[in-house]
C-alpha cells in the first residue's frame, strides 16, 4: 500500500486523528510562540507606539526617525552592511571552487579537502577568534614569521573592520560549501558529459550548464550567510573595531551598557526590517525543500 | 562519481585546496594548542622557548575556570535535558500521529530562523527585561532552549519517519502493546540519529555565547563567556590558550561522533541547500 | 484447529473511497486461502483488518466463534507475515523470534527451545545468532515466517510474502510454505497478485475485485469454469471475444459458432488450448500475425478479419506462418452476459504450463 507523499509531513494513518497529538506539540509550539514571535511583534509594538501624557498610546516613528538621524547609529549601519556585502562575496569566491572541486573529484586528496572544509564547525567562534588574535594580531605568529625573515610587521586586520570579515568567513565556510555541494548533487554527470560531448569547454561548462541549475543554493547559501552574519556578535566584538561597531556588539552595547532597552530594541527591528527578504527566501526554500 | 572535471593523474587542484585549507583552518588552531603547552614564548622568537605543562596547572588553579566549567555543564545538561524531554514526544506527535494544524505547527519552528540571530535575542531580552530574568540562571537556560527547538524537533521527526511501519506493525502482532513497540521497536530503531541531535544540542548549547553573554553575564559566567573575559583583559596568553584546547574537547567528541550526519546530504539539505 | 469467519465486512476510508465492500468468507481449519486480485481490489485492506492494522467500517470478524472485530492486533490469535519482512533490523534473528514469547513471559529455556525449532523447521537451524541485515531475501523471508509460527498463531496471514523476492527464489518457497503449512496444519489467509502463486498454494482462491468476490472456488475450477469476464481474464491467458448472439449463432467478423442462448451481446471466452488451428488459403477466419515457440508446444497470435486478436495454442508452431491463412474450431467456450455466465460448453482439461499462466 503506498501513499502519496502530498504534504511536507507524510501523511498518518487517519483513523488515530485524536487531539492529544496536539498535547504532546504544545510545550515547544507554545515556547515558539512566547519566546520567538511575541517578542518579534512586541518588538515592533513597543518600538512604534509612545505613551502619551494623557496614559493613552499613540504612533511615533521617534525611536526609528532618532536612529535614522543618528550619525553614530548610521555609520555603524553601513559598517554591517559593508561587512555582510564583502562576507557574502568573500564567502562565494571561497566556497563555490571547493564545492565545485569536491563534487567533480574522487581522489584521495578530495576527502581530506572536505574534511578540512566542514571542520570549522566544529571550531566555536570564541576559540576562532583567540587563535585569529594569536596568529594575526600584533606580535602574532604572522608577525613572528615575518621578523624571522627580516621583512615589516603586517598592518594587522585585527580591531579593523576586516577582522571580523577574516573571522566570519573562515566560519562560514562549512556550511556555505555543504549547502553549495548539495546543490551541485543535483547537476548529473550525464548532464556535464552531454556538455563536454557537445564541445562546452570548462567555462561554458560552469557558466550555461552549472550554475543555473545551482543558482538557488547560491542563493540559500547567501541568505543564510548574510542572515547569520549581519547581526553576528561574537567576532565583530572580539576582533572588530570599537567604533563604528557591527550592529551586534552596537545592540549589546546599547542594551546591557546604555540600559536603553527600547533604543536596542529599535535597532533589532532595523537589522529584521534589513533582513527580510533574506530571511523569507532562505525560510521558503527550507520548507520547499523538507517538502520535496 | 566520475572524475569528469580533474584528471586523475597528479590533483594539483586537490594539492592546492589542500595546502591552502591546511594553512588557513589547521595552522591557526596549531599556534593555540602550542601556546597552551608553552612555558615561555617571548618575541621575537618562532618558537617557544620553553616547553611545559606550568600553565595548566596554574589555569585549573584559578576559581573561576572552575565555576565557569561547572556552570557551562549544568547549563548544557539542563538545556538538552529540557529540550529532549518536550522535543522528543513533539517530533513523535509530528512523525506520527495527526492533528489540526500539523504542517503549519511543523514550519513554526522556522520562524525563529527567518531573522538575524542577535536581533531575536535583543527582542527576547526586552520580554525578560520586564519579568527580571536578565543575568539569572533559568533566563540562559531559556534562550539556550529556544536555539535547540529546530534541530532537535526536525532531526528526530526524520528518524522517526523513517522507521518503516510494518515493524511497528509486527510488533503490535507479536503482542506489543503500543508504548512497547515505541519502547522496544521505534526508539532503538531511530535511536542513532536522535542521539546525534542530541549530541549537536548539547555541543550547540556548550558553545553558545551569544544569548549567555547578552542575558547572563556577568552573574552566569560560562566558559564561552569567562574566556570573552580572558580575551579582553588577561595579559597572560596561555590562559586563555589553555582554556580554548579544554573548551574545545566536547566539540572534539562531536567531531569523532556526528560527522557522518554532518556529510550526510540530508544535514545540508536541512539548512536549505 | 481454528476457523476464521468474515460476515459483511466494509472499510471506507476517511477520504471517501470503499476498500472493502462487504466482504464475507468462511475459512476451514487447516484452509490455505489466498486472496487473489489486482491491486486496489481491497485485498490487502481486507488482511490487514483481519490481522488488526485497520477497523472495518462495519461487519463482523471472529476466530473459533470469539469477535475479535475491534480486539488490537496485540490481543488477536493472528501472525502477520509482511511483504518488506519488517525483521527489527536492531536484533539479531534469535531475539526476534524471541521477542513475542518474552512478551508472553515465557520462560528463558522453553524460548529457546521453541525458537531453536522454528528456525529448525524454517531451515535456518544455526542461523539464530547472525544479524538479520546479513541474511539473503529469501532467508530474512523464512525468518518473518518463523517469527510469526513461533507464536503458534491460530490463523497465520501472508501479505504478498514473496513479492520482493525473484522468481526462482519465489517458485521454491511457496513449495516450502505450503508444506510447513500442511505439516502445521494452520489455518492461512493469504495475499497474493500472482495468480500463479494462488493456484499453485491455495485450497481455494478468492478473487477480489473493488472490494468485493468476484468468485470463490477451489483453484482448478477457478481456472475452468470463471463465473465472470474478469475472472476469465484475469486468471490464466484467455481469449475475449465481444459479438452478438442471433438466434442461437454467435458471430464476430465473419465467424460463427453455435451459442444456444437468447439474443444480444455476449462476451464469449475461449482459452487458448481450446481453440484448434487449421492452416487454409481460403474462407479463412484470420491470418497468423505472430507465432511463438516455447518447444513444449507454440503460441500463435492471429488476427480476425476485423483486426480483432486472439492467442491459440497449437502442438506444432513450425505449421504456421506469419500472414499466413487459418481457421478455426473452438473446442470449449463459455458465454457471459452482463457481468455473469450464462452458458458453458464442456470443460477442456488444462495444459498447465507457466508460459501461459504467467502471461
Amino acid at each position: 500500500m503506498t501513499i502519496a507523499n502530498t504534504g511536507p509531513l507524510a501523511p498518518v494513518a487517519t483513523h488515530r486523528r485524536r487531539p492529544y497529538g496536539l498535547l504532546l506539540v504544545a510545550t515547544p509550539v507554545l515556547l515558539v510562540a512566547w519566546l520567538v514571535i511575541w517578542p518579534i511583534i512586541s518588538a515592533v509594538i513597543q518600538t512604534a507606539f509612545v505613551t502619551t501624557a494623557d496614559g493613552g498610546s499613540a504612533v511615533s516613528l521617534e525611536t526609528y526617525s532618532f536612529f535614522f538621524s543618528d550619525g553614530y547609529s548610521l555609520s555603524n549601519l553601513s559598517m554591517t552592511l559593508w561587512t555582510t556585502g564583502v562576507c557574502a562575496a568573500l564567502l562565494l569566491v571561497v566556497c563555490l571552487p571547493i564545492a565545485l572541486y569536491l563534487r567533480f573529484s574522487d581522489s584521495k586528496v578530495a576527502a581530506y579537502v572536505q574534511g578540512l572544509a566542514i571542520f570549522p564547525m566544529f571550531v566555536p567562534s570564541i576559540i576562532l577568534s583567540f587563535a585569529f588574535i594569536r596568529v594575526l594580531g600584533p606580535n602574532g605568529t604572522v608577525d613572528l614569521l615575518l621578523n624571522s625573515v627580516g621583512l615589516p610587521h603586517i598592518r594587522s586586520p585585527y580591531l579593523t573592520p576586516w577582522g571580523p570579515v577574516i573571522g566570519l568567513v573562515w566560519d562560514n565556510i562549512p556550511l556555505t560549501v555543504l549547502i553549495l555541494l548539495s546543490g551541485l548533487g543535483n547537476v548529473s554527470n550525464q548532464s556535464v558529459e552531454a556538455a563536454r560531448d557537445v564541445g562546452a569547454g570548462k567555462f561554458a561548462l560552469l557558466w550555461h550548464i552549472i550554475l543555473p541549475r545551482i543558482s538557488n543554493s547560491i542563493l540559500v547559501a547567501i541568505s543564510f550567510a548574510v542572515l547569520g552574519i549581519f547581526s553576528a556578535f561574537t567576532l565583530p566584538y572580539i576582533l572588530g573595531p570599537a567604533a563604528p561597531e557591527m550592529m551586534g556588539p552596537f545592540m549589546q552595547r546599547t542594551f546591557r551598557e546604555l540600559l536603553e532597552s527600547k533604543t536596542a530594541i529599535t535597532q533589532a527591528v532595523v537589522t529584521f526590517g534589513f533582513c527580510i527578504v533574506f530571511g523569507l527566501f532562505y525560510v521558503r526554500s527550507v520548507a520547499k525543500n523538507r517538502a520535496a | 562519481m566520475a572524475a569528469t572535471l580533474v584528471s586523475r593523474k597528479t590533483d594539483w587542484t586537490g594539492i592546492i585546496f589542500a595546502a591552502v585549507l591546511t594553512l588557513v583552518i589547521v595552522f591557526p588552531l596549531v599556534v593555540v594548542g602550542t601556546w597552551a603547552f608553552t612555558n615561555v614564548w617571548r618575541y621575537p622568537s618562532v618558537i617557544p622557548q620553553e616547553f611545559g605543562l606550568r600553565f595548566w596547572n596554574q589555569t585549573l588553579a584559578r576559581a573561576d575556570v572552575w565555576s565557569s566549567i561547572s556552570t557551562s555543564l549544568t547549563l548544557a545538561f539542563t538545556v538538552t535535558a529540557l529540550s529532549a524531554a518536550i522535543c522528543l514526544p513533539a517530533a513523535y506527535a509530528f512523525a506520527r500521529l495527526d492533528f489540526p494544524g500539523r504542517n503549519l505547527l511543523f514550519f513554526s519552528f522556522l520562524a525563529g530562523h527567518a531573522f538575524p540571530k542577535f536581533g531575536l535575542l535583543v527582542a527576547i531580552a526586552g520580554i525578560f527585561l520586564q519579568l527580571n530574568l536578565i543575568g539569572t540562571f533559568w533566563g540562559v537556560v531559556l534562550i539556550q532552549l529556544v536555539g535547540t527547538l529546530l534541530f532537535m524537533i526536525w532531526i528526530p521527526v526524520a528518524a522517526f519517519q523513517a522507521v518503516d511501519r510494518r515493524m511497528e506493525e509486527a510488533a503490535r502482532d507479536v503482542g506489543a502493546s503500543p508504548f512497547r513497540v515505541f519502547w522496544s521497536i521505534t526508539l532503538p530503531q531511530a535511536g542513532p540519529t536522535i542521539a546525534a541531535a542530541i549530541l549537536l544540542s548539547f555541543v550547540g548549547t556548550f558553545y553558545e555565547t551569544e544569548g549567555a553573554w547578552l542575558i547572563g553575564a556577568p552573574q552566569v559566567r560560562t566558559l564561552p563567556v569567562l574566556m570573552i573575559s580572558f580575551i579582553n583583559n588577561q595579559p597572560v596568553i596561555q590562559y586563555g590558550a589553555v582554556l580554548s584546547v579544554l573548551l574545545w574537547v566536547p566539540s572534539f567528541i562531536a567531531l569523532l561522533f556526528a560527522r557522518k550526519v554532518v556529510n550526510s546530504g540530508s544535514f545540508a539539505r536541512g539548512f536549505g541547500g | 484447529m481454528s476457523v476464521l469467519k468474515i460476515k459483511d465486512v466494509s472499510k471506507i476510508f476517511p477520504n471517501g473511497t470503499t476498500a472493502v465492500d462487504s466482504f464475507s468468507l468462511d475459512v476451514a481449519d487447516g484452509e490455505l486461502v489466498c486472496l487473489l486480485g489486482p491491486s486496489g481490489s481491497g485485498k490487502s485492506t481486507l488482511l490487514r483488518m483481519v490481522g488488526g492494522f485497520e477497523t472495518p467500517t462495519s461487519g463482523l470478524m471472529t476466530i473459533d466463534g470469539e469477535d475479535i472485530t475491534r480486539v488490537p492486533p496485540e490481543k488477536r490469535p493472528t501472525g502477520m507475515v509482511f511483504q518488506s519482512h519488517a525483521l527489527w533490523t536492531h536484533m539479531n534473528v534469535f531475539k526476534n523470534l524471541a521477542f513475542g514469547l518474552k512478551l508472553r513471559k515465557v520462560p528463558a529455556d522453553e524460548i529457546k527451545r521453541r525458537v531453536e525449532g522454528v528456525l529448525e523447521l524454517v531451515g535456518l537451524g544455526g542461523y539464530g545468532t547472525r544479524s538479520v541485515t546479513q541474511l539473503s531475501g529469501g532467508q530474512q523471508q523464512r525468518v518473518a515466517l518463523a517469527r510469526s509460527l513461533v507464536l503458534e498463531p491460530k490463523i497465520l496471514l501472508l501479505d504478498e510474502p514473496f513479492a520482493s523476492l525473484d522468481q526462482h527464489l519465489r517458485e521454491r518457497l511457496r513449495e516450502e510454505v505450503r508444506d510447513i503449512q500442511q505439516r502445521l496444519k494452520i489455518t492461512t489467509l493469504f495475499v497474493t497478485h500472482g495468480q500463479d502463486e494462488a493456484l499453485s498454494m491455495a485450497d481455494r482462491i478468492v478473487v477480489m475485485r473493488d472490494g468485493k468476490t468476484e468468485q470463490i472456488d477451489r483453484p482448478d475450477v477457478v481456472y475452468r469454469e470463471p463465473q465472470t469476464p474478469f475472472v476469465a481474464g484475469f486468471i490464466g491467458t484467455m481469449n475475449l471475444i465481444e459479438g452478438v448472439v442471433a438466434n442461437g449463432v454467435f458471430s464476430k467478423a465473419g465467424y460463427s459458432t453455435p451459442v444456444p442462448v437468447s439474443d444480444g451481446p455476449v462476451t464469449l471466452a475461449i482459452r487458448p488450448e481450446a481453440v484448434d488451428l487449421t492452416a487454409a488459403s481460403q474462407n479463412a477466419h484470420g491470418k497468423v500475425h505472430r507465432v511463438t515457440d516455447y518447444g513444449t508446444h507454440g503460441l500463435v497470435d492471429l488476427e480476425l478479419l476485423d483486426g480483432t486478436r486472439m492467442k491459440a495454442m497449437v502442438p506444432h508452431p513450425d505449421l504456421f506462418k506469419p500472414g499466413q491463412g487459418v481457421t478455426l474450431a473452438l473446442r470449449a467456450v463459455a458465454a457471459y452476459r452482463d457481468g455473469a455466465v450464462i452458458y458453458r460448453t464442456g470443460v477442456v482439461t488444462p495444459v498447465s504450463h507457466p508460459a501461459l499462466v504467467d502471461a
